[in-house]
């Protein structure tokens, strides 16, 4: 046996204590897992943004906004050109934030850092490609020699003149006082089903 | 043992710090996963506690004073578009084509164009078909009349039982429905989520098989608007409430006009029989729900209030607009969420299609009168009944077919191409009853044209009809000075 591994393990009279303290140290991290729906991160389901109360601006007003019908979070604001960056993004992005969030120095408004808005932008011209190519809407601009290669695309972001999509302008907890995010009842009162009953 | 402790005492105390030290941080960490998701649940705590059947609107509204605001907007009525708006408009004396459509049927005296969800109450104080009932079991209409006009509905039908609310004239109930539409009609009380408090809706999703329980968000932002934006009837013959108005949706079969009608036919449910062709007609109600199901915007995934209740920006604020009215009055904040072009473009592709919509609806409506007054011809040449019976049935089609068409408020837009179907169809059903009603004239050697009626105004139409509006308006007037000053004791 591997003689680091040997070292670890604790003298016979021991071992019964030891289990237990590590089964103790196991169920609190599955009750913590449990109670942070950490699985549900792993989903595309905007839902899952607003676990934290923090997004529910953000959330609101993507649901109010022509956006909701084509996109969810993640087709924004992770990257798509392959798995691993993916996945590396969100975990690194995720694990920023649930530590911000954890130690309270979330600020009250909250602005995209530099590394989640080139994604932003990536995914912007991912979808909205054929705006871009098109040669007449680039004549129009009079920028038909700077249009040229994704790197005149990535120097100036869309939103410099799409303010308003799709978050709009106004930000922060206190801009969305009454949004309705997640329902807490269902639709049909119990006297409503009593009475018709 | 003694070995062990000789040897490394401080690797077992070690173990036992670090496992303490760990356990003690995960604890932490846990605790203030459970702390943070509980503020998630303060995040919307009310500070005035609303209580079940609270029917004040203007209680709920110490607590949202931003939608409380734009809801008392709904007050405003100075918004016309091309043939709507929130304007008072009388819609007889706009098209008193209507009256003698409507002959024999309590429409005939007064229909006008909605106002806002502010005047629920006050409006069907106000209209000339609730009569003047002089003392609580008095009067033309049933106390289901009130069921979508006032959150004071929920409250007494708790109290009442469902059948028991419909039951009885609707002056009975005239002191205890006081608070027009608004907050406790879609919200709950205690958590703001959206709820559905009248039982025709919850009744006729279970009908058709539906379960109204698992409706979603998005679905819910509709839905609550349907529970009185829809085509309905009184059922006489609800099981258990038999000879009650028992308010009913005829959606067992499906929500288009077709399958409405066959489900009418089919139940024998008859509205009115018709003064001038003796037709047992149904009168369309406000079919907008069903309308918008057949068209574009529904396809799409659009809500009632995605358009009707727009997201509004006030200061640093974001609130939903609980002013409920036409999408044109600000456009920006509606259609211009998804469509980029300009106002005007969208205001123009709005009213192209109403105008379209309108031309074939009103050829539909001359084409109707005239086949009421034929078949009034034929009936006084000395017509049977057994002659005229198959025309007649075309009649109660083609009068369904346009007054779907004709009574669903924004359904000209809502479902442009669907609607062009349904006043085709009525057309069509028009046409075969005056061609039958034309061999009956013939047959009776009748051959001069049955001239078009005038009835240029209003006054001339219901002149025509026999209808006594002078006395219906003064019964009226007296009517609200004392009976409905009794009852709001303003």
């Amino acid at each position: 046996m591997n003689p680091i591994f040997r070292a670890l393990i604790p003298p016979t009279r021991w071992r019964r204590p030891v289990v237990v303290a590590l089964g103790i140290i196991a169920g609190l991290s599955l009750f913590l897992f449990y109670i942070s729906n950490a699985a549900s991160y792993l989903s595309d389901n905007p839902k899952t943004c607003t676990n934290c109360h923090v997004m529910n601006p953000q959330f609101a007003t993507w649901q109010h906004s022509s956006h909701r019908e084509v996109t969810n979070c993640n087709d924004c604001h992770v990257p798509h050109d392959n798995v691993v960056r993916k996945y590396f993004f969100k975990t690194q992005d995720g694990l920023r934030h649930a530590t911000i969030f954890t130690l309270r120095t979330e600020p009250d408004v909250i602005m995209i850092k530099e590394m989640g808005q080139r994604v932003v932008h990536e995914n912007c011209i991912r979808c909205h490609l054929q705006v871009l190519e098109n040669p007449e809407e680039v004549e129009e601009s009079g920028e038909e020699e700077e249009a040229e290669g994704e790197v005149e695309w990535m120097q100036r972001k869309c939103w410099e003149c799409h303010r308003e999509a799709p978050h709009g302008t106004v930000k922060g907890l206190a801009s969305v006082p009454h949004a309705m995010i997640t329902p807490q009842k269902p639709p049909v009162p119990e006297w409503l089903k009593k009475l018709v009953k | 043992m003694e070995n062990t402790k000789k040897r490394k005492p401080w690797v077992n105390w070690a173990l036992f710090i670090g496992t303490m030290v760990l356990v003690f941080l995960l604890g932490l960490l846990a605790s203030s996963v459970i702390q943070r998701k509980a503020e998630k649940e303060y995040v919307f705590k009310p500070t005035v506690k609303i209580s079940e059947w609270e029917a004040r609107n203007e209680v709920w509204g110490m607590n949202f004073p931003r939608e409380f605001q734009s809801y008392m907007g709904t007050a405003d009525t100075s918004f016309r578009s091309l043939y709507n708006g929130n304007a008072f408009i009388d819609m007889l004396e706009e098209e008193p084509r209507l009256v003698i459509l409507w002959a024999g049927y309590a429409f005939s005296k007064d229909y006008n164009q909605p106002r806002g969800h502010f005047y629920a109450v006050e409006d069907v104080y106000n209209s000339l078909r609730t009569g003047a009932p002089k003392g609580p079991d008095d009067g033309p209409q049933p106390n289901t009349c009130w069921t979508c006009k006032s959150p004071d509905v929920p409250r007494m039908m708790a109290k009442l039982g469902v059948a028991g609310f419909y039951k009885g004239k609707w002056a009975s109930l005239g002191s205890e429905i006081i608070n027009p539409i608004g907050c406790g009609d879609c919200h709950d009380p205690e958590t703001m989520d959206l709820r559905i408090t009248r039982p025709a809706l919850l009744e006729a999703f279970t009908a058709m098989g539906k379960d109204l329980s698992k409706a979603t968000h998005q679905e819910m932002r509709s839905l609550v608007c349907a529970q009185c934006h829809v085509e309905y009837y009184f059922d006489k013959k609800h099981p258990g409430a038999e000879d009650i108005s028992y308010l009913t949706f005829p959606w067992k079969d499906g929500t288009s006009a077709d399958s409405m009608l066959a489900y009418y036919n089919k139940v024998g449910h008859v509205d009115f029989v018709h003064a001038f062709s003796k037709a047992p007609i149904l009168k369309a109600q406000h079919p907008d729900y069903e309308a918008f199901l057949t068209g574009v915007h529904y396809d799409r995934g659009v809500a009632c209030a995605d358009c009707h209740m727009p997201y509004m920006k006030e200061g640093g604020q974001k609130f939903t607009s609980h002013r409920v009215t036409s999408p044109l009055a600000y456009i920006n904040q509606t259609c211009q969420v998804c469509h980029r072009e300009s106002e005007e473009k969208l205001i123009e592709n709005v009213y192209q299609r109403q105008r379209k919509v309108k031309e074939i609806r009103d050829q539909s409506e001359v084409l109707l009168v005239r086949a009421h007054m034929e078949a009034k011809a034929a009936w006084d040449a000395g017509a049977t009944e057994p002659e005229m019976q198959p025309a007649l049935e075309h009649i109660r089609n083609a009068q369904w077919y346009w007054d779907y068409a004709a009574a669903g408020h924004g359904n000209s837009f809502h479902a442009p191409l669907e609607m062009a179907r349904i006043i085709a169809k009525s057309i069509d059903e028009t046409s075969s009853a005056r061609l039958l009603i034309a061999r009956i004239l013939q047959k009776l050697k009748r051959n001069a044209d049955v001239p078009y009626p005038d009835i240029t105004t209003k006054e001339k139409a219901q002149k025509l009809i026999g209808l006594d509006t002078k006395t219906l308006s003064q019964e009226k007037k007296e009517f609200l000075n004392t009976t409905v000053k009794s009852w709001t004791g303003r």
